[in-house]
C-alpha cells in the first residue's frame, strides 16, 4: 500500500469578515490524501477553496474542524514544517533584499548549517536559472524572475512534500517548462508534489493524480486517465449530401461547410446517426472518436457546480 | 531563539535600507540649531538648556520611530504576505512577532545610541563638561520606547497600520500624562467618569516613570531604588503587551 505523505480529514473553515458582514464558509468538509512520490494537481474554479486549503497545510490560517498531517506528523508541528517546502500564489518577497539575500535569510530560518548555506543556495539559484541575476534587488525583478526566486526558496529546504500554489501564474512559455522540468525532476528525486494551477494543459502533462474541489470539498480525485475515462466519449461524424438540420438523432454540435457537414455526437448515439445516414442516403466521410480533456471534464464540473 | 535571531537582523537590516537612521541626522541638525538659538537667548545656562532640549529632542524622535515603523514595519510583512514564507517554515509566530519586535527595538537602540553620544559631544563642546548622567536618562527613554514598541507591535496584530501608529500615539500622550488622569479621578462628578478614567490610568502605562531628565539637568539625586523600580515596571509591562500580541497573532488567520 503506498505510503501518505499528505493526509487532510473533513477539513471546514469559516471566515468572518468583520460585524456588520456575513461569514463566509469556504471549505465544507474537504478530504483528501497525497501519496508519497506523486505529483498531485489541485484544481477547482475561483473561489472553491484551493488557495485556503494550501495556507490551511501550511499553518497561515487556522482550522475550525478536521486534521492536516504531513509525512505522519500534525501540520502545524515544526517537523511537520521541516518536510515542506512552499511556493504562494504571488511571489511575496522582501523587495529590499536581493534574490540571494532573500535566499540566505531563507536558508538560516530553515536551520541550515552555515557551512553548507552556500552550496544550497547556488544549488537552487541554479534549479531556477537565476543564478547570474541573484545579485539584484528584487525591487526591479519581473514578476516571473520573482517567481523564480520564489521557487528556490521553497526549493532550498530539499523538501519532501513541496506544495506549489499556482507556480506557473506570470510565467511565460520558457518559464512554464521550467517549472514543468523541475517539478518532473522533484518527482525523480522522491519529492511529492501537490500543486494547483488554473493552467489545465500543464496539469494534465505532469500530474500522476488530481483532485477538483468545487465549492469547498473535492468533487472528483484519481489518476487524470481514470477520471477522463469516465468521461462521455464522443465522436466527430463528416458526410455530404445532407443538411444536419434534417437529422433527427441528438447532436452535441453540427457545422455545415461548402461540399460537407461535421456533427458531433455522444458515444451512445453513434450508431443511430450512422443508421439515419444510410436511410438519408447521405454519404459518411470519415467517423473520428474525440478525446476529452482535463479542461472538459472540469468545465462540465463547474457548470454543474454553478447550477446546483 | 536562532529563529528570533535572524527575523530581528532581517528587520534591522530592513529599518536601515529604509533609511530610519536619516532621523538621527534630523536630531543632530535640530540639536545644533536649537542650541543656537537658545545659547543667544540664555546667559551661563546654555548647557542645561542644550541638554532639557537634547532630551526632549531624543524622546520625539524615538517615538516617531516607535510610532510609525514598529506598526509599519509589522503591518507590512501581513499585508504584503511577506510573511508566508517564514510561517511556513520551521519558524513559530511567537518568534517571528519577538524577531520583529528585537529588531525594532535594536533600530530604535541604535538611534538611541548615536544620539546619546551626540547629545554628550554638544554639551561638552558648550563648556558644559562631560555628564554621564546623561546616558542614564537616555537609558531610561529606551526602556519607555521599549514599552511603546511592544505597545505598537500589539496594536499591529490587532488593528490596521493607522489606527495601530494612531493609538500608539495615544499611549505615548497619555502615558505622560497619567499622573494628572489620577488626580482627575479624584474630583470627577459621577461614578461612571471616574471609573473610566480610571481604567485608562491602570490599562496605560505610566511613562513619567521614565523621566528622569529634570533630576539629570539640574543635577539632582536620583535614588537607586526609583531606577530599579522604573526598570522593573517597563519589562514587565513589555513582556505583558507582548504575551498578549504573541497570543492574539497565534489565533489569526493570514489571508
Amino acid at each position: 500500500m503506498p505510503e501518505v505523505q499528505l493526509r487532510i480529514e473533513n477539513l471546514r473553515k469559516t471566515f468572518h469578515p468583520g460585524l456588520f458582514e456575513r461569514a463566509v464558509e469556504v471549505l465544507k468538509g474537504l478530504n483528501l490524501e497525497v501519496e508519497r512520490g506523486e505529483i498531485f494537481g489541485f484544481l477547482g474554479p475561483n473561489g472553491a477553496g484551493k488557495t485556503t486549503t494550501i495556507k490551511a497545510i501550511t499553518g497561515l490560517v487556522n482550522l475550525d474542524e478536521g486534521e492536516i498531517s504531513i509525512g505522519g506528523h500534525a501540520h502545524d508541528s515544526m517537523e511537520a514544517k521541516r518536510l515542506i517546502g512552499f511556493m504562494a500564489e504571488n511571489p511575496y518577497l522582501y523587495t529590499y533584499l536581493s534574490g540571494r539575500e532573500y535566499l540566505r535569510f531563507s536558508a538560516r530560518l530553515l536551520g541550515i548549517e552555515d557551512a553548507e548555506i552556500d552550496d544550497r543556495v547556488e544549488g537552487a539559484l541554479g534549479q531556477v536559472s537565476m543564478d547570474r541575476r541573484a545579485d539584484q534587488k528584487m525591487r526591479v525583478f519581473s514578476k516571473g524572475m520573482l517567481q523564480r526566486i520564489a521557487l528556490a526558496q521553497a526549493l532550498l529546504g530539499e523538501p519532501a512534500l513541496l506544495i506549489l500554489d499556482e507556480p506557473m501564474s506570470g510565467l511565460d512559455p520558457i518559464g512554464r517548462r521550467d517549472v514543468r522540468d523541475i517539478i518532473l525532476a522533484q518527482k525523480d528525486q522522491g519529492v511529492t508534489v501537490f500543486f494547483s494551477s488554473h493552467i489545465i494543459p500543464d496539469v494534465e502533462t505532469v500530474c500522476d493524480r488530481v483532485a477538483t474541489v468545487i465549492d469547498g470539498s473535492v468533487s472528483e480525485i484519481g489518476a487524470v486517465r481514470d477520471l477522463l475515462a469516465r468521461e462521455v466519449e464522443r465522436y466527430e461524424v463528416t458526410f455530404t449530401g445532407l443538411d444536419p438540420k434534417v437529422l433527427t438523432t441528438p447532436l452535441v454540435s453540427a457545422q455545415m461547410g461548402s461540399d460537407a457537414a461535421w456533427v458531433r455526437v455522444d458515444a451512445g448515439q453513434r450508431d443511430a446517426l450512422i443508421s439515419e445516414l444510410a436511410r438519408q442516403r447521405a454519404r459518411l466521410v470519415s467517423l473520428t472518436p474525440v478525446r476529452s480533456t482535463l479542461e472538459d471534464l472540469l468545465l462540465r464540473q463547474y457548470e454543474e457546480g454553478a447550477a446546483s | 531563539m536562532t529563529a528570533i535571531r535572524i527575523i530581528a537582523a532581517n528587520t534591522f537590516r530592513e529599518a536601515l535600507r529604509d533609511r530610519i537612521l536619516y532621523l538621527f541626522l534630523g536630531f543632530s541638525i535640530v540639536l545644533l540649531a536649537s542650541s543656537k538659538l537658545f545659547g543667544i537667548l540664555t546667559v551661563g545656562e546654555q548647557d542645561k538648556i542644550i541638554k532639557d532640549m537634547g532630551l526632549a529632542g531624543i524622546q520625539f524622535f524615538l517615538m516617531l520611530i516607535a510610532v510609525m515603523m514598529s506598526v509599519l514595519l509589522i503591518s507590512r510583512e501581513i499585508d504584503s504576505k511577506t510573511v508566508y514564507y517564514i510561517l511556513a517554515k520551521p519558524v513559530r509566530r511567537w518568534q517571528f512577532l519577538l524577531g520583529k519586535y528585537v529588531g525594532l527595538l535594536a533600530t530604535v537602540l541604535v538611534n538611541l545610541f548615536l544620539m546619546s553620544v551626540m547629545l554628550v559631544l554638544f554639551v561638552w563642546l558648550y563648556g558644559g563638561g562631560f555628564d554621564p548622567r546623561l546616558f542614564l536618562a537616555t537609558s531610561m527613554i529606551g526602556l519607555e520606547m521599549a514599552v511603546l514598541v511592544a505597545f505598537a507591535t500589539l496594536f499591529s496584530v490587532l488593528t490596521k497600520p493607522i489606527l495601530g501608529s494612531v493609538f500608539t500615539l495615544a499611549v505615548f500622550v497619555v502615558g505622560h500624562v497619567s499622573q494628572d488622569l489620577w488626580l482627575l479621578t479624584r474630583h470627577l462628578p459621577g461614578s461612571v467618569g471616574r471609573t473610566l478614567v480610571s481604567l485608562l490610568y491602570y490599562v496605560v502605562p505610566n511613562l513619567e516613570r521614565f523621566n528622569f531628565k529634570t533630576e539629570v539637568v539640574h543635577q539632582l539625586p536620583i535614588p537607586a531604588a526609583a531606577i530599579g523600580l522604573s526598570l522593573v515596571y517597563g519589562l514587565v509591562f513589555t513582556a505583558l503587551l507582548l504575551v498578549l500580541a504573541c497570543l492574539k497573532f497565534e489565533g489569526k488567520d493570514l489571508q
